[in-house]
């Protein structure tokens, strides 16, 4: 380890990075893609788009209208066109919902017949298929409650109290914007780092690393310190634009944010490295460090579904990935607030560390200082 | 039109000659849409629910013997309420029920029961679901006789299946960013190399080496879709096909034609390889997330309503959506089309008046 040499290979570094104009986009890149994601990801769904048929024209039927009018997951609109065409509009991605109310409907149920009212969802986006499936039989199983009551029941009846946690107001901003930073922060370095070695091998300029007397180790510490320092300064703004943009709550120590990212950020740097490493040209080294941390970042991160209701082979990607261990952590900072007094937050840095050393060291073996 | 042939050549034999290359565009094709649509599901499934039962009766039993497979898991029992509040923190369990030691007496006694129930949302969709759920199931345990029968249909994809939604988006995602990068890749490693300027000097019409470069790489981008298509959405996943077959081709033809203007861009605006991929993602991210495949264009921002206007993914996604899950025909969607195939113009228009200019 000689710090002079380092030093001046680091040197060498930045003016490289500087001269490919990639300094601004090491910033624009994380920021774009948390302003996109934060606000661009709806899980909840607002002011469906509702077709009504009501072919009863009752007082319930009225009640049932005026309920799924007056919320802001529907906008309803009662019409007279007939179900084809109603249907037709859903199949053109017009409309979201068809509720049709049958004739009949008030009479049945007072005189204590079964009746049925039909809903039809567009069912292209899974997710709010579900959603609204729920928020309609939410909308009409309420509205039957308010009637038992008016009729003055006494029945057994067990009531929820609900209480959430960590996420009182189920904004979607807090549900999201944390698990957005796990995935920037695997993802923009990691895509900067894979390029560094595999441009210089493509170029040529490999050669002069090859016949430089500079070591194995320092040659990878000049490489990578840039990239590291880069990126560090991502982990202040991101925590910025989360915090006053989207108004996250914090509840958390910021240090051990601050220090899982950067943990977190030698796992990416590794992963980076890696693929530098083992790529021979710079196409499929991009290609392949976005296949390989786009989708788990997103998908086994933990943002759309729980780690812990995953099963079989998914359970096992996601516990392969380092996403879900950081995640951990920053959901915990900013939402729950435990800190290192839970074993598991413990026990995941711990293993974030391992993630973090395993490439580092792998890459540190694997790079020859010799032509192939 | 040997020149065509030559140069079309050419670059198809450069990519079959990289090993990497042809791998990752494998992988990206087949395993990383599986691994996409294996990823999620969006329904309520395997739900970890954690109890503490201080009523010690038979009603909470029977409450817990309706939270059963496939959706939830079998309850775990805690012995204290701050066992049941750690096992939360620790994303453990994601829905806590606490039967207080009253539950079953004010039951039996004022005919009013109140169970509590402690629910993670930073896992808001799963919990708004599950929180349905046990509403329905203690609704069904009271007394309640409410004769209306809610016959729910969810068109077009009947049991909310997320895999074939997911690895179908994937798909889209992936022939967007390939398409872009490749075609951008192979004008770039010419400039790098400093034979993208020789090339243009040659004897022969530099529109002729442009355009076979861009059509070879169509050539892979449109085999990628067919692999994709015909093993892992249709095979694996059993997607139904309900519109025609050449409709989707024709569009995907289009469209790849139009992720190639967009590559145009990125060549002519970058010297090296690391600028095309810093360029490519970031165009692209905004590209895919502005495209309706993650949430509902009418369900974004107002502001970001409008740009996704000028997202062609978005009428990609739109057509094949409708030609797959709705069986429309060209017809129906023909807007999507014409979109398609306007951007699409714009883009190679102007892209290959760039890169064709010299130095």
């Amino acid at each position: 380890m000689r710090a002079g040499v380092i030093r001046a290979y680091i040197l060498k570094e930045f003016k490289d990075l500087a001269r490919t104009k990639m300094l601004y986009l090491v910033y624009i890149l994380p920021t774009m893609i948390l302003l996109l994601f934060g606000y661009g990801i709806r899980l909840e769904v607002t002011h469906a788009r509702t077709i009504v048929l009501d072919y009863d024209n009752s007082t319930l039927s009225l009640d049932l209208i005026s309920a799924l009018e007056h919320t802001k997951y529907f906008d309803a609109h009662v019409s007279t066109m007939s179900e084809q065409e109603a249907l037709r509009l859903i199949k053109k991605g017009d409309a979201d919902i068809l509720v049709i109310i049958p004739a009949s409907l008030q009479k049945r149920i007072l005189k204590h017949q079964k009746a049925q009212i039909g809903v039809y969802i567009d069912g292209a986006y899974p997710m709010r298929a579900l959603t609204m499936q729920s928020y309609v039989e939410g909308e009409i199983l309420h509205l039957a409650q308010k009637l038992l009551a008016k009729r003055g029941f006494d029945g057994h009846l067990i009531t929820i109290n609900q209480r959430t946690l960590f996420n009182q107001a189920m904004r979607d901003e807090n549900a999201i914007v944390p698990g957005l930073i796990g995935l920037i922060m695997l993802v923009a370095p990691a895509l900067l780092a894979a390029l560094l070695i595999v441009k210089e091998k493509e170029l040529g300029t490999i050669f002069n690393f090859y016949a430089s007397p500079i070591g194995k180790t320092e040659f990878l510490i000049a490489k990578l310190t840039p990239v590291f320092l880069l990126h560090s300064l991502n982990i202040f703004i991101l925590f910025l634009w989360a915090v006053y943009l989207f108004a996250v709550p914090f509840r958390g120590s910021f240090t051990l944010y601050w220090l899982a990212s950067e943990l977190y950020l030698f796992v990416s740097l590794g992963i980076g490295l890696l693929v530098s490493i083992i790529t021979r040209r710079q196409i499929v080294a991009v290609v392949l460090t976005v296949i390989i941390t786009v989708i788990p970042g997103f998908l086994y991160s933990g943002i759309l579904m729980p780690i812990s209701s995953m099963q079989g082979a998914s359970a096992i990607e996601a516990h392969l990935f380092p996403v879900m261990y950081y995640n951990h952590i920053v959901y915990d900072t900013f939402l729950v607030g435990e800190g290192l007094a839970s074993h598991k937050t413990v026990l995941y840095l711990g293993i974030l560390a391992l993630y973090g050393a395993v490439p580092l060291v792998l890459g540190t073996l694997l790079l020859r200082k010799e032509l192939r | 039109m040997r020149a065509f042939w030559s140069v079309f050549g050419k670059e198809i034999l450069l990519f079959l000659r990289s090993f990497g290359l042809v791998a990752v565009v494998l992988y990206a094709f087949t395993a990383d849409i599986y691994i996409a649509g294996e990823g999620i599901q969006v329904k309520p499934r395997h739900v970890k629910v954690g109890y503490v039962d201080y009523s010690g009766g038979y009603l909470a039993n029977k409450i817990l013997s309706h939270l059963h497979a496939p959706e939830f898991e079998k309850p775990r029992a805690f012995t204290s309420v701050e066992a049941l509040h750690k096992a939360i923190f620790d994303k453990e369990i994601i829905v806590g029920l606490v039967f207080g030691s009253d539950f079953e007496r004010s039951s039996y006694r004022s005919h009013r029961a109140k169970v509590d129930a402690l629910i993670d949302a930073t896992a808001a969709a799963q919990s708004f679901v599950t929180l349905g759920y046990l509403q329905n199931i203690v609704l069904g345990m009271s007394d309640i006789i409410f004769p209306v029968d809610l016959r729910i249909h969810k068109l077009f994809n009947q049991n909310a299946d997320s895999k074939i939604f997911m690895s179908f988006t994937e798909m889209l995602s992936i022939t967007t960013l390939l398409a872009v990068i490749l075609s951008a890749m192979v004008f770039v490693k010419e400039k790098e190399e400093g034979t993208w300027d020789i090339m243009l000097l040659m004897p022969t019409n530099a529109k002729t080496i442009i355009l076979a470069k861009a059509l070879s790489q169509v050539l892979i981008i449109l085999g990628g879709i067919l692999l994709a298509l015909g093993f892992v959405v249709l095979g694996i996943f059993d997607a139904p096909m309900n519109g025609s077959f050449w409709a989707f081709m024709l569009l995907s033809l289009l469209y790849s034609l139009t992720s190639i203007g967009i590559g145009f861009f990125i060549a002519a605006a970058s010297r090296t390889i690391m600028q095309v991929a810093q360029l490519t993602i970031l165009i692209m991210m905004p590209l895919i997330f502005l495209s309706g495949a993650w949430t509902p264009i009418y369900a974004m921002h107002p502001v970001l309503q409008k740009f996704s206007l000028l997202s062609p993914l978005r009428y990609y996604i739109e057509g094949s959506e409708s030609i797959f899950f709705r069986g429309a025909s060209i017809l129906d969607i023909w807007p999507s089309f014409v979109a398609v195939a306007l951007l699409g113009f714009i883009l190679f228009v102007v892209g290959y008046r760039k890169i064709g200019r010299l130095f």
